[in-house]
């Protein structure tokens, strides 16, 4: 993956490579921009390979062709990019990996953070090197929730594709967070929801790292049109988060990057398996399949859903 | 004042004695999350090998949302109808020394020009601080970094250390000798004192050492490379800016309804776009690598300048929760290798 990154800013073939590089500890990776070829050898592929990095990938392409790492789960949000006309795929060179899983970092809450050496994949989960010798973490908890679902072999959008496809089992239903909450009662759900918004600090984090959230202006930041009030009460809250889950409903690829990035620990991932288990039943689309087909809540076709007032 | 010491079988009815008489704010775990809110005894208390408190006592001086006033409208005439004084006394137990440390320095910045911020000082002079010493500090914690607060504590009435069995305790104002005077306490004895100093020592030993990052923006490079590659992979969200306990910044918006409303303020942060965008249309701050700029020099310069003070307390908050691992401290290396060079 270095040495064909080297040779696609050598050749001048992209502007700028977006990948993983070394984190500020061992247990971090954090999102690098490659622009020499140089330094090609900066990037890293490891389980603290969280980021969906394609968040930067708009503006990236505005200023020339680019090429980007991903995991199959982050690939997906390219191929909604180019379904809904935010890119062009001759504008990105996708580095697809082949991907066992990522680390849950707050699954390691018994190991001392400060003392961890490394981290890499091992057959059977995540070895984590510490001074104190090498501990290996289990696949059920060492991998974020979303990998534990992944049914994804290989990524389904790729230029060049490096290391072998991985046979899936997932151990974990998509839907097994929200079936819980379906079988709530209203109330109930009501109530375990204030709960949640109720922490909710507005930092935005969910939206600011979403590569679906790309409206140049949010509806929560328009100055002069109250769509939703500022103040943090959880009614505030609920409409923000509600509406989000709403704008992203039929795109949203469930890379999980909104419920991990959450200071709060707000389950925000239950909404969008909601909406995409909602979309599925009802328009038969999963989001980040097809970059051919027209975006599932874009479109409106008379044929097949006749308009009653039309008639 | 001489230290104490209180067994941990008595701390559920110190505790319920502090209820009695004031509100007590302690951190409690939610859905995984501790949080610092009201409790009514040590039962809901998330005290015992407590990790870190995911926000800083902030929201418990200056809330996410205070209505400053309602108003409503009448004909011509407008009555304008202030706020209640809600709050009364309160204890926030198990504060980390580094959010009392921020009090001090976000009482600097409300007190620096009149009028000063009366709301936030109502709520400081109501509030006694019974602090907990970290002996667990994480991986993002560098607290040493930029003071001696930890073993030092300034803004606390309470000093706890938690030594096993049980809490050793340290008042260190009239106030704190008041409220260990409800609790069954008796004088910490030399055991006690080496058990103290040990904890201290090692967590110390974990921490990195005091650093001069009062050099740091000296050199007040407006175009250091490093912002220029802080802005390619900042998300320009507010998660570093609203989990820090010196960050103070805030809007005055308006809550209209037909013939009544309230004027509120909520937390703003310099990393939002529209922080400083003017009516003009004009914004000082464009792009990402002001902006980002703009909260270290805040902290590490502007803050010097005004209040003789740092702007940070190294609590980590904005390390441990950044999605893309923007880390302070690393900011502060590269910007002191060229201040050195200089």
């Amino acid at each position: 993956m270095r040495q064909k990154a080297k040779e696609l800013l050598e050749s001048g073939e992209v502007k700028v490579v977006i990948g993983y590089g070394q984190g500020s500890a061992p247990f971090k990776s954090t999102p690098i921009f490659i622009e020499k070829p140089e330094d090609a050898h900066k990037l890293i592929w490891n389980p603290t390979c969280v980021n969906n990095l394609t968040v930067y990938l708009r503006d990236a392409c505005r200023q020339g062709k680019a090429a980007i790492v991903v995991k199959p789960c982050d690939a997906r949000s390219i191929i909604e990019l180019i379904r809904e006309n935010q890119i062009e795929r001759d504008d990105v060179v996708i580095l697809a990996m082949s991907c066992p899983g990522v680390l849950n970092l707050d699954a390691l809450a018994e190991i001392d953070l400060a003392d961890v050496k490394s981290v890499e994949w091992h057959q059977n989960g995540i070895a984590i090197k510490t001074n104190a010798g090498e501990t290996i973490i289990p696949s059920e908890k060492a991998f974020a929730s979303k990998c534990l679902s992944c049914e994804l072999a290989e990524s389904p959008i790729a230029d060049e594709k490096f290391g072998e496809p991985i046979e899936r089992h997932p151990i974990r239903s998509k839907y097994a967070d929200i079936e819980e909450l379906e079988k709530m009662l209203p109330e109930e759900r009501r109530a375990y929801w204030a709960r949640q918004f109720a922490r909710c600090i507005r930092c935005y984090a969910c939206r600011s790292v979403c590569p679906g959230c790309y409206c140049k202006e949010c509806f929560t930041d328009k100055p002069c049109q109250l769509w939703v009030l500022r103040s943090t009460d959880v009614e505030s809250n609920w409409f923000f988060h509600f509406s989000r889950a709403m704008h992203t409903a039929g795109r949203c690829i469930a890379c999980g990057e909104c419920e991990r990035v959450c200071p709060m620990g707000i389950p925000l991932m239950r909404l969008n398996q909601k909406m995409r288990k909602e979309v599925r039943e009802m328009f038969g689309e999963e989001a980040g399949t097809n970059p051919e087909a027209p975006p599932t809540l874009g479109t409106f076709d008379l044929k097949k859903d006749p308009d009653p007032c039309s008639e | 004042m001489e230290a104490k010491v209180i067994l941990k079988q008595d701390l559920a009815a110190w505790i319920d004695a502090l209820v009695k008489q004031y509100e007590v704010i302690a951190p409690v775990t939610e859905d995984g999350v501790v949080v610092f809110r009201p409790v009514s005894g040590l039962s809901e208390m998330a005290i015992e090998g407590m990790v870190g408190p995911a926000k800083s006592l902030r929201e418990h001086f200056t809330p996410p949302t205070e209505t400053l006033f309602d108003y409503k409208l009448e004909d011509l005439s407008a009555e304008v109808i202030p706020p209640e004084n809600e709050e009364r006394h309160r204890v926030i137990f198990g504060a980390r020394a580094c959010d009392a440390a921020a009090l001090l320095y976000v009482d600097a910045v409300y007190s620096n020009v009149e009028p000063i911020d009366t709301a936030y000082f109502m709520r400081r002079e109501k509030t006694y601080l019974v602090g907990l010493f970290c002996d667990k500090p994480a991986w993002s914690c560098f607290c040493t970094e930029v003071g001696d607060f930890l073993t030092n504590p300034v803004a606390m009435d309470v000093y706890l250390t938690d030594l096993g069995n049980r809490y050793y305790a340290e008042p260190l104002t009239p106030k704190g000798e008041e409220l260990i005077g409800l609790g069954n306490f008796r004088p910490a004895d030399e055991n006690d004192k080496a058990a103290n100093e040990e904890i201290r020592r090692k967590a110390l030993e974990r921490l990195p050492k005091r650093a001069e990052h009062e050099t740091a923006c000296l050199s007040y490079d407006w175009d250091h490379p490093v912002w220029i590659e802080l802005a390619k992979k900042c998300l320009s969200c507010g998660a570093c800016a609203f989990l820090c306990p010196t960050c103070h910044c805030f809007d005055i918006q308006e809550h209209p309804k037909l013939k009544k409303g309230s004027r509120y303020r909520c937390w703003d942060t310099c990393q939002f776009e529209k922080f400083t965008l003017m009516a003009s249309g004009h914004n000082p701050r464009e792009t990402r690598k002001e902006r980002t700029r703009q909260r270290v020099f805040h902290k590490f310069k502007y803050s010097q300048e005004r209040y003789c003070m740092l702007g940070c307390v190294g609590c980590g908050r904005c390390i441990a929760a950044c999605p893309v691992n923007i880390d302070i401290r690393k900011v502060l290396e590269e910007l002191e290798k060229t201040a050195v060079a200089k």
